[in-house]
């Protein structure tokens, strides 16, 4: 025995997390399949399902026409006969075609048969801006949220997109999985040995005492960034990264800004009647009136424009504003006051 | 003279990992020659000598990840000559490399 600690985890790249998520359960379970455009031997858009094509041929691994509404269609259906199919929608844009078969049917159909059917479909798809402009960058997981019947995470390192897959994989109702553009040049450490990440579970991946901020899937990424801004200004931020979106893991994130006493919500889709607004709702019915503030992007399209999509987007600098107005001080480092970046009227 | 081979400027990549190298310490490349392959969230860099030189030493070894702008390997013109004991003091060997 050497005196080395044993390795336990293996570093990875986010696409590569997603493509062993889905070799571990489709070597598991043969009525897995993947349905979606450039899934088959081109390996995914961005990769992800590199492999995959190779293994398991051209019946488990099916590459579709551009026809959202139809792939999502036959994987509820196929879902509700018995499969256990990923549709892979490769912009979110582009599931709004494919919400008629999901929410009406996949989301109602164990309700529905009374329990006679279930549609274990997982809908995976990559949100966010990255340069694709008006729509291919969108973010509209809160439209989702208020779907009965619906599950939806969204992850923002390599192991949690790993553990989040297989367990959707094993749901027995409709899931969505997004990921997002800039999350694919991410490397990180995913554990060796075969596991999942539960559904309905947050995580906080900083501790601080002055304020919680809550952000999912790339967005995550800034808030810690922020964290390290606010901390050169005195300012210790907690931050949750909700991992799932419906059903939303109330007691970590009640928990923390009950001991934070403030709550700012970061997104990167729109602020009004965002993911932001419910969390913040919810810890209000749960702990009363705290101190709360929405971060998101400026209600406008993203553009494709490098200049007007950055000023749409909310980054590091944007939550730093926003946490030193929630928590009434001035900025230290600028030393102006801070206003409010949201335009009138909103 | 002593050289270095560091990770190319990618763009949208912050991190690579080596996926093999084309030679052992000791083997001399000539202008062209591949001499590292490495791979990014979706892509292979095929890193070719831009220059004749000598493999030195390895500093990142296949399957290990480096940042970019950090070194990979050393080289130098002759063989036989002392490595350096800081590799920052190594000039940048010329590379061309190609996106695949």
């Amino acid at each position: 025995m050497s005196g080395k600690p044993a390795v336990t985890t293996e570093k990875i790249f986010f696409r590569e997390a997603i493509s062993r998520a889905m070799r571990e359960e489709m070597r598991q379970n043969e009525r897995i399949f993947i349905m979606g455009q450039d899934v088959g031997a081109f390996g995914g858009s961005y990769r992800e399902f590199d492999g995959l094509f190779v293994e398991f041929g051209a019946a488990r691994v099916r590459d579709m026409p551009v026809a959202e509404a139809a792939m999502v269609g036959v994987g509820v259906g196929a879902a509700a006969a018995g499969y256990r199919p990923l549709v892979s929608v490769t912009y979110m844009d582009f599931m709004m075609l494919g919400f008629d078969p999901l929410i009406n049917y996949g989301a109602k159909l164990r309700y529905k048969t009374g329990g006679r059917l279930t549609a274990p479909v997982v809908v995976k798809t990559t949100a966010g801006a990255k340069g694709q402009g008006v729509a291919h960058s969108q973010c509209i997981e809160a439209w989702l949220m208020g779907v009965p019947g619906l599950k939806i995470v969204a992850p923002s390192t390599p192991a949690d997109a790993y553990g989040l897959l297989k367990a959707a994989l094993h749901e027995d109702g409709p899931v969505v999985f997004i990921d997002h553009k800039r999350l694919f040049p991410v490397a990180g450490q995913v554990p060796l040995s075969e596991g999942m990440v539960p559904i309905g579970q947050a995580h906080v991946c900083r501790t601080g005492t002055d304020v919680t901020i809550t952000a999912h899937s790339f967005m995550t990424r800034v808030a810690m960034e922020a964290a390290k801004l606010l901390e050169a200004d005195g300012i210790s931020a907690e931050v949750v990264d909700l991992r799932t979106l419906a059903p939303l893991d109330m007691r970590t994130i009640a928990d923390s800004v009950g001991r934070t006493g403030a709550l700012l919500t970061l997104e990167e889709g729109q602020v009004t009647c965002g993911v932001g607004l419910e969390v913040i709702g919810r810890v209000h019915e749960l702990l009363g009136p705290i101190p709360s503030a929405r971060t998101g992007a400026l209600p406008a399209p993203v553009s494709s424009n490098k200049v007007l999509e950055a000023a749409c987007l909310p980054d590091a600098q944007r939550v730093l504003e926003a946490v030193q107005m929630l928590l009434g001080k001035r900025s230290r480092r600028s030393g102006r006051k801070i206003a409010s970046f949201v335009p009138d009227g909103q | 003279m002593i050289y270095r081979i560091s990770v190319p400027a990618v763009a949208d990549v912050e991190e690579i990992r080596v996926l093999e190298w084309h030679g052992e310490p000791g083997h001399r490349f000539d202008s062209g020659d591949l001499v590292v392959e490495l791979e990014t969230h979706k892509a292979i860099v095929e890193v070719r000598a831009g220059q004749p030189a000598v493999l030195r030493q390895v500093l990142s070894e296949a399957g290990k990840w480096q940042q970019i702008g950090l070194p990979l390997a050393l080289l130098s013109d002759d063989a036989g000559e002392p490595l350096p004991e800081e590799v920052d003091s190594a000039a940048d060997l010329m590379v061309d490399f190609e996106i695949t």
